[in-house]
């Protein structure tokens, strides 16, 4: 799942970066790909066991990325899953859904920001909502994984017709008017990847 | 245009710019084994550290000023991005000592982020650390709101004054407290007349039409607020200094320091230029510009135009902003 994050991530790293030029300095799509080639050297060198160590790793892995907001964010996403995690070595459908919530719970201590600011918590809110929705339907791991995916991506796009309130886009407000923010297209990809990685695993 | 910069793989770019800045420095400072600009001969440990953060590619700023009277440890982040908080909690314990650290934080949301996070972890470790932040750009928001405001080159003085009392022997609440009396009496104002490469994309980092100015930019090519023809360092100083004297709430007699910082293209001759009118206005309003000072010290690339910085001035900040500095790029 987490690599197939990261394979998200690289193939759509230079559109990132182009969005991010809108409102920000243009370096986006480098910084996600830095941050998830730290969490691609982190799952390798994990020696496999427990998942809730693994996100742990991998969250200061990601947290090391010099990308300013990025890292903390990004990184602090998976501290929360890794903190919403237990002890198992597989997850289950409601544990996913829980690490996903104390992922939005982790990054929420990060940021004052809201559904509606332009940012990544516009991908992320509905994203976690959906999981949650879905685990207590009763899906499985990829039905959980491909509701928050359809939620995040409905979500990103849903950017293109915000006004950015916070972070450095706020100074670019009307540039970026029309284009997606560039963050939650990558929670957006994060997600999609998630789910391509379980799909690929077998669920 | 296609970018023309003298670089290798940008991959490689931060660290092969921080091995020339320490070969460069080598009487001054050094670099740790991850990137952290130290001090080439350590303070005393009964003497209060100070440490800073910040994205690349602002050079000088911020490692420029790491060395005695100044800097301990500055944690330099990728190009204008900041580190990300591991580095920052490692340069914290290596600052670590009983008279305390000073953390200073620009107010950027990647630098404060990763700051709170270490200042968590730092908390929870016992290190004994105090943070201040600096926001002092006017064109972001209102005085009342300082959370909206961006940290430019303001951090210089507050680094200069709070690491002189440091040096001379103050406890940690005094360094704070020095450091927090410049921030609070200061104000920046950004104008900008052509944008900067990002060094890594080869993209410009704004849009500026060839005959326009923009007051208020940012120091990351941020958008800024006030956009007009180009105009002359004498009406440019006059606009820009109103601006920084209504928000100071600046009167006739107040003593002034006055700096003007080019961010990259602007030339030496125009910075003087511009200093040159700030005087004459200055004088005009028997406002006394006590100290000033004209230069490169905190760049984006090769943007044009220059940040002017302005902060009224008592007898103690004077006096430390007169006492004695050796750093790479800054010495009294």
């Amino acid at each position: 799942m987490l690599l197939g994050a990261a394979g998200q991530i690289r193939e759509n790293h230079r559109r990132l970066s182009e969005l991010d030029s809108f409102g920000g300095d243009g370096d986006h799509g480098t910084t996600m790909l830095r941050a998830m080639e730290n969490l691609e050297k982190s799952v390798a060198s994990s020696r496999g066991g427990q998942m809730k160590q693994l996100l742990s790793e991998t969250a200061w892995a990601v947290m090391g990325t010099d990308g300013g907001a990025t890292g903390p964010l990004f990184g602090s996403f998976f501290m929360g899953m890794s903190n919403g995690a237990g002890q198992e070595e597989r997850m289950d459908c409601v544990a996913l859904a829980s690490m996903f919530e104390a992922a939005l719970e982790c990054v929420r201590k990060r940021t004052k920001a809201e559904a509606g600011d332009k940012t990544i918590m516009d991908a992320m809110i509905p994203a976690v909502e959906q999981a949650r929705l879905a685990a207590d339907d009763g899906f499985g791991i990829c039905g959980i994984l491909e509701r928050a995916a359809e939620a995040a991506r409905r979500g990103a796009d849903s950017t293109k017709d915000l006004q950015p309130r916070l972070g450095r886009a706020k100074n670019a407000a009307e540039q970026s008017l029309g284009h997606e923010d560039p963050g939650a297209v990558s929670v957006s990809l994060i997600f999609k990847g998630f789910l391509k990685g379980a799909l690929e695993d077998g669920g | 245009m296609a970018m023309k910069k003298f670089l290798n793989d940008p991959d490689n770019l931060v660290d092969e710019l921080l091995s020339g800045f320490a070969l460069a420095h080598a009487d001054k400072v050094k670099l740790t084994e991850s990137n952290l600009v130290v001090r080439a001969k350590a303070k005393a440990r009964d003497k209060v550290a100070l440490v800073t953060l910040g994205g690349s590619g602002h050079e000088p700023a911020l490692s420029g000023y790491v060395g005695e009277g100044m800097l301990d440890i500055s944690v330099p982040g990728e190009i204008f991005a900041a580190p990300g908080p591991p580095k920052l909690i490692e340069a914290l314990r290596m600052a670590e000592r009983p008279a305390g650290v000073l953390l200073i934080v620009l107010n950027h949301d990647g630098d404060v982020m990763s700051a709170n996070m270490a200042m968590e972890m730092a908390q929870q470790e016992g290190l004994n650390v105090k943070q201040i932040l600096t926001h002092e750009d006017i064109s972001t928001g209102p005085r009342d709101k300082p959370e909206q405001r961006r940290g430019l080159v303001g951090c210089l003085a507050v680094i200069k004054v709070a690491g002189a009392a440091a040096e001379q022997g103050a406890s940690l609440d005094e360094c704070l407290e020095i450091a927090d009396r410049m921030e609070r009496n200061m104000a920046t104002l950004a104008v900008a007349v052509t944008s900067a490469t990002h060094p890594c994309t080869g993209e410009a980092i704004s849009e500026i039409p060839q005959a326009d100015m923009i007051i208020g930019m940012g120091q990351h090519g941020e958008s800024g607020s006030a956009q007009s023809k180009l105009k002359t360092a004498d009406e440019t100083a006059e606009i820009m200094l109103d601006m920084l004297v209504e928000d100071l709430s600046i009167k006739k007699g107040d003593d002034v320091l006055l700096m003007i910082n080019g961010v990259g293209s602007t030339t030496l001759m125009e910075q003087y230029v511009v200093l040159n009118s700030c005087k004459k206005i200055l004088d005009s309003r028997k406002i006394n510009m006590v100290r000033c000072a004209a230069g490169e010290f905190l760049t984006v690339q090769e943007m044009g135009g220059f940040q002017m910085f302005m902060a009224r001035m008592d007898d103690e900040l004077i006096k430390l902003w007169d006492a004695a500095c050796k750093c790479p790029c800054m010495a009294i």
